[in-house]
């Protein structure tokens, strides 16, 4: 650091707030030279901002400190190489500003699969089976099973450590494989920065250049034409050349909007699957699964009370976990379900408050676009039996009510309709698609 | 050669962890935040009404990261001027990043995206992060569905409002700190105008303090009543 600006930080501790001078000027690199001071900003943002709010304050000491007049230059960049602070590695979706420009474009080759991530350590249930099926074949005939395989479903259940694993098991069959993981982000973050630099032929041959390419979240690609063009061609190059491509997306990619037609039928040449939120039991199975992985001891008790609590999604399950790790660890108590039932309380409380029966009876007449005076209503027509069955399937599922009362929650039905209602969803989830993609939907709004 | 010292420069004096009054409920959340500013990565998600010390527990862990070596940036989003999304991409580099008032990302696309894209950065380099707001992650209105569910995964360190009993002795103490006197008809006077809000009342209490050492009164009820009409 440049000794004068050394000296111009202290001496403006006394006039700037201490958020003011970490958040914004700390991060400023410095260069001292005949021509003057350069500070580096690490990203635009910054930049405006301590030229609109600290500049003027800055030059008045720099000037003072030296005792003549000193220019200083504010640009973006870096002031030199130097041994880099620990920072973040990877990079910024396209819609917010680049923020570390000195970064390399491209993520390390076969550097950047998170290790804990294996087939071993992931739970299956009923929910996500079929996708762990389908990723082990991938990763054992990469190219050649299935190309692409895409895993979809909610957030939190599980794709992208799917994806790891897959990415891991590909490696540790042949090492030399060159496996690259990377969220949509960085993709598209990498590609505005090559456009700037003017490297894309760079940009193209690294990504094309490997055995297996693995995107995290694809929908944010939507809306993004250059990105979706690029990655077009990418996909093409990979796909022609038998190199196995993997994505995730939060959704069916049919049914994203503002994706490119041609690039929606690309990706539906290989396998897609569904990862569904998962049930009690697998739920129940996670808890107790991390649990053990933070050598925690927490009983099946306390794993079943925040498994039938929380239903959203396996990053709540963790949260709490984490939650109820750390406060066991200050208090020095066990973690016993009276433990977890006080400490959690806000907790779960918020996600029992978030279903409740009339909730899911008007969030159901919404997503049908249906009264919710017609659902509660003794009318047979089939425009309103399926999503009324719907309704008391969803209240069966996510809530603690008895079947006799969710009958009386809608308009006084005897236990048996409610039962027939479950059964009869449970039975179209299974045969139709459209009608297990509502069901799922439906969940992750209830309880999301 | 010169030694170049590494340059400390102070967080606010007011907000360290050892000015933390945790009362009866929030000694859990103290120690949380206290165990990832020096120690942990991940994130830690401070929930609690206004006034029960959030903002307090941000600055002071990034004075711990800072006394530890580590580096640490602090950015309340309720002060940001322009566009939230561009502060928060803006920022960053850190070990140690505290997001103030994260409520005012909802409903804002494009900050929930750079929120998230900060979540991941933290995440996967190995720092902190240390995000405030007065909902829980469940309750919080946030639209983008990816964002909501890391915010899920935090740990979550809930602050509750002191009492009444208790604010003021985190009053006391405070002004002690700084050579005060405050007598109880002045307390009373005080807490009748800021009922709820420890911070505010905090806040009046560094005026007041500027002000009686100007002008070298003590503090009575006339003389705030001066300085608040002067405000």
């Amino acid at each position: 650091m440049s000794e004068l600006w050394r000296r111009c930080l202290e001496r403006l501790e006394g006039e700037l707030s201490a958020e003011d001078l970490h958040t914004w000027l700390m991060p400023l690199q410095a260069r001292e030279d005949i021509n003057g001071l350069h500070l580096f900003a690490p990203n635009p943002y910054t930049l405006d901002a301590v030229r609109e709010q600290y500049l003027p304050t800055i030059r008045g000491v720099v000037d003072h400190l030296a005792g003549r007049e000193i220019p200083v230059r504010l640009e973006v960049g870096s002031s030199a190489p130097r041994a880099a602070p620990p920072r973040p590695a990877s990079s910024m979706p396209s819609a917010t500003r680049p923020s570390e420009p000195s970064l390399p474009v491209e993520p390390e080759y076969a550097h950047n699969l998170d290790p804990h991530y294996t087939f071993e350590t992931f739970v299956e249930g009923k929910s996500n089976q079929l996708g762990k099926a389908a990723a082990m074949q991938v990763a054992m005939n990469p190219g050649r099973a299935y190309n692409p395989l895409l895993l979809y479903g909610g957030t939190g259940l599980g794709k992208t450590h799917l994806m790891h694993a897959a990415g891991n098991l590909i490696v540790a069959n042949n090492p030399g494989t060159r496996v690259l993981y990377l969220r949509s982000e960085q993709f598209v973050s990498g590609m505005v920065r090559a456009l700037q630099t003017k490297s894309m032929d760079e940009f193209k041959r690294r990504f094309r250049s490997v055995d297996a390419l693995l995107i995290d979240d694809i929908q944010f690609f939507a809306g993004k034409d250059t990105t979706q063009e690029e990655f077009f061609h990418t996909f093409n190059a990979l796909f022609e050349a038998k190199q196995q491509i993997i994505l995730t997306c939060d959704r069916y990619p049919k049914e994203l909007d503002k994706l490119e037609p041609r690039l929606k039928s690309r990706l539906g040449w290989g396998l897609s699957v569904a990862i569904e939120p998962p049930d009690f039991e697998t739920r129940a199975a996670i808890l107790l699964s991390k649990s053990h992985d933070k050598g925690m001891a927490v009983s099946e008790d306390v794993a079943m009370l925040l498994a039938r609590r929380i239903r959203s999604n396996v990053r709540d399950l963790e949260g709490a976990l984490n939650t109820l790790a750390a406060r066991a660890n200050f208090y020095g108590k066990p973690i016993t379900t009276d433990f977890a039932e006080e400490t959690l309380r806000d907790l779960l409380n918020t996600h029992a408050q978030a279903v409740t029966v009339p909730n899911i009876q008007k969030t159901v007449a919404d997503y049908y676009q249906v009264r919710l005076s017609d659902l509660l209503s003794k009318r047979r027509v089939r425009s309103l039996a399926r999503p009324r069955q719907m309704a008391m399937a969803l209240s069966k599922e996510l809530t603690e009510h008895s079947l006799p009362e969710i009958g009386e929650a809608f308009g006084g039905r005897d236990h048996t309709t409610v039962l027939h209602a479950c059964r009869t969803i449970r039975g179209f989830c299974e045969k139709d698609v459209r009608m297990r993609q509502d069901w799922e939907q439906l969940i992750r709004i209830l309880t999301g | 050669m010169i030694t170049q010292l590494p340059l400390a420069l102070r967080w606010p004096r007011r907000q360290r962890f050892d000015q933390f009054f945790p009362g009866a409920a929030n000694a859990a959340a103290l120690a949380i935040v206290e165990g990832a500013a020096t120690g942990g990565n991940g994130c830690v998600y401070v929930a609690g009404p206004a006034g029960s010390g959030k903002t307090h527990l941000l600055i002071a862990a990034c004075q711990a990261a800072t006394d530890a070596g580590l580096s640490a940036q602090y950015l309340g989003l309720r002060h940001v001027r322009g566009a939230r999304s561009e502060a928060i991409a803006g920022v960053g580099g850190s070990h140690l990043l505290a997001l103030d008032d994260v409520d005012l990302v909802t409903g804002d696309a494009d900050a929930e995206l750079a929120l998230f894209a900060t979540y991941n950065r933290y995440l996967d380099a190995g720092g902190v992060l240390l995000l405030a707001a007065e909902a829980l992650p469940v309750a919080l209105p946030v639209q983008l569905p990816d964002l909501r569910s890391r915010l899920g995964a935090c740990t979550q360190a809930r602050l509750v409002a002191l009492d009444d009993g208790e604010r003021r002795h985190v009053l006391q103490a405070q002004a002690r700190h700084r050579g005060i006197v405050l007598d109880e008809v002045v307390l009373d006077w005080m807490f009748a105008r800021y009922p709820r809000d420890l911070g505010a009342l905090l806040d009046l209490l560094d005026r007041v303090d500027r002000a009686s050492l100007a002008a070298q009164r003590r503090v009575t009820i006339p003389f705030l009543r001066s300085l608040l009409r002067e405000g």
